[in-house]
């Protein structure tokens, strides 16, 4: 029996009818656009909002289009994160707690496709929106600036992809390992910023670790990152995915008698 | 044959034990009532043999492939989903073929009576909707083992009725045991009967027997007015109780000589007499005994 098909389907309809599915891309992408906007527009800002003394001449660098579009990342990188990491809080401790689990645990459920459905779900979603973000910014930095070169921004976009399916493994596993959908997103919160807070400070230690990911992901747009840290560094976040999604599939099966009955 | 045996069942949290060197046996086709006061271990148990809670220790031997159906006591749908949806999910995931999954989806939904609104959302369902849906999600995969918490606490009259004659319908070929607190309920479907106090089990047997075991050689009367009764109760020699307009009787002896004699004393001395009747505990009173320790 293909539990993962029916578990995804579930998925699908869940994100579907709560409207993650529209609503997540929509705030990744008003994000993408105002930062461009804003950039461009900010001149007249400044001008009518700025109560500046007459005959005073602001003369601002005009920024450059890759600028922007790290920028962006930097959006991302706070509000985006805190985003999904909200969505996805409750996925399994949620239905825990609500005791919507206890009808599934209580059938030969495949604790494996039941947490893979739902981390395929959440990476579709987050990947979805941070592509369709990004791609909005793309356009509205070529309209309002200057074209950044396609090949870049797809190696930063590429890259920046795998931070994603990271922040969502590590919610997914937490919801699977907490008691609630609050301590799930407080340990997930404080993982994804204090470790990026760490490493922006003793990070000149070492040279590779998921953590920098968002930077060398932006490097692609300047230019390339040194490549045997890049790949080291992928291959390391990598392997971290791989070990929460097995620790997330093994604390999902240890705490399902944590369900509601 | 046995179709589940279960041998010193342990549940313990911490220093509370829930559920205390639990065994019994269920035989395949019948139907067990699991009864006792709140806080006696029923859901405890149940959860266990679910396969939900690990036991502390003790052991449940069953024959797994023969699946099980389980109804919570308060049983949670996902409010966005409708009662088919459910269902053919509940069915997929519990093994059945996914050929056959919608089709017996919709039938089960005809039988527990949910034919009309299989296409609504669960979030719209009231609380009785809910009782059967959990019914129709815990026989979907046709189990030969259906464990039920509380089938029917949470319905009217007619809801209790209707549920109680669809459990009955899946005899013999399931076997059904459930807990509950409406005695009047388990003695209508019961062939054996669990009762649990203290996470431990303290009496057990055929309702026949449990019935006996707690039956009291008691003969009944009662009369018109209190005073009769008083009047009758000054005349006898066997020790007698007052209770209002009636009178009991505590005879030790065989019950059709009792009854006899009862008869004879009242033939001669006394007025007002409406009924006379051997007393058969009811569970309900063998329950606040047992209860009550006793």
């Amino acid at each position: 029996m293909n539990q993962f098909g029916v578990l995804f389907r579930k998925e699908w309809r869940e994100n579907l009818r709560n409207y993650k599915i529209f609503w997540i891309p929509i705030v990744f992408i008003l994000f993408g656009i105002l930062e461009p906007v804003t950039n461009y527009f900010l001149p007249q800002l400044l001008d009518s909002l700025g109560n500046l003394p007459e005959g005073a001449v602001i003369e601002l660098p005009v920024p450059q289009p890759e600028e922007i579009l790290q920028a962006v990342l930097g959006q991302y990188q706070l509000i985006g994160m805190a985003i999904l990491i909200l969505a996805y809080m409750g996925s399994i401790a949620g239905e825990r707690k609500s005791g919507t689990a206890t009808l599934l645990y209580v059938r030969p459920l495949s604790f494996r496709d039941y947490f893979l459905s739902k981390w395929l779900m959440a990476g579709i979603t987050g990947v979805m929106s941070v592509w369709l973000g990004l791609l909005a910014a793309y356009y509205y930095i070529f309209l309002l600036f200057e074209q950044v070169e396609i090949i870049s921004f797809l190696q930063f976009a590429g890259t920046y992809s795998v931070w994603i399916l990271l922040v969502i493994t590590i919610v997914l596993a937490a919801s699977a390992a907490m008691p609630n959908a609050g301590m799930a997103a407080a340990v997930s919160l404080a993982l994804v910023f204090f470790m990026q807070i760490a490493d922006s400070l003793l990070g000149a230690y070492w040279t590779f670790s998921p953590m920098k990911i968002p930077a060398y992901a932006a490097q692609w747009l300047y230019g390339k990152p040194d490549m045997s840290d890049y790949w080291w560094t992928l291959a390391l976040a990598i392997a971290f995915i791989l070990a929460l999604l097995f620790f997330g599939i093994w604390m999902a099966k240890r705490k399902a008698s944590t369900a509601k009955v | 044959m046995t179709i589940l045996e279960v041998r010193n069942l342990t549940k313990r949290y911490g220093e509370q034990v829930a559920v205390k060197d639990l065994s019994f046996a269920l035989e395949e086709g019948t139907a067990t009532a699991l009864i006792g006061p709140n806080g006696a271990g029923k859901t405890t148990t149940l959860s266990m043999l679910a396969g939900l809670l690990r036991a502390t220790s003790g052991s449940i031997n069953w024959h797994r492939e023969s699946g099980v159906g389980f109804l919570p006591q308060h049983p949670h749908f996902f409010p966005w989903m409708t009662a088919l949806e459910f269902m053919e999910m509940a069915a997929k995931l519990s093994g059945v073929h996914s050929k056959n999954a919608l089709s017996q989806s919709k039938k089960t939904l005809e039988f527990v009576g949910l034919g009309s609104v299989q296409n609504k959302k669960t979030g719209t369902f009231s609380g009785g909707m809910k009782q059967r849906l959990g019914l129709a999600q815990a026989i979907v995969h046709e189990p030969k083992l259906l464990l039920l918490d509380e089938p029917v606490s949470a319905l009217d009259p007619t809801g209790r009725r209707e549920i109680m004659d669809l459990l009955k319908s899946l005899q013999p070929h399931t076997t059904v045991l459930y807990s509950t607190h409406i005695l009047n309920d388990a003695e209508q479907m019961t062939d054996q009967l669990l009762f649990m106090q203290h996470g431990k089990l303290v009496e057990h047997g055929s309702l026949g027997e449990v019935k006996e075991r707690y039956a009291e050689p008691r003969i009944r009367i009662r009369f018109q007015t209190a005073r009769q009764a008083a009047a009758f109760a000054g005349q006898v020699s066997w020790p007698a109780d007052l209770d209002g307009s009636a009178v009991e009787l505590a005879i030790e002896e065989e019950g059709d000589t009792a009854m006899k004699k009862v008869l004879a004393k009242l033939a001669d001395t006394s007025e007002g007499v409406i009924g006379v009747e051997q007393k058969t505990a009811t569970l309900e009173e063998i329950f606040i005994k047992v209860a009550g320790g006793k």
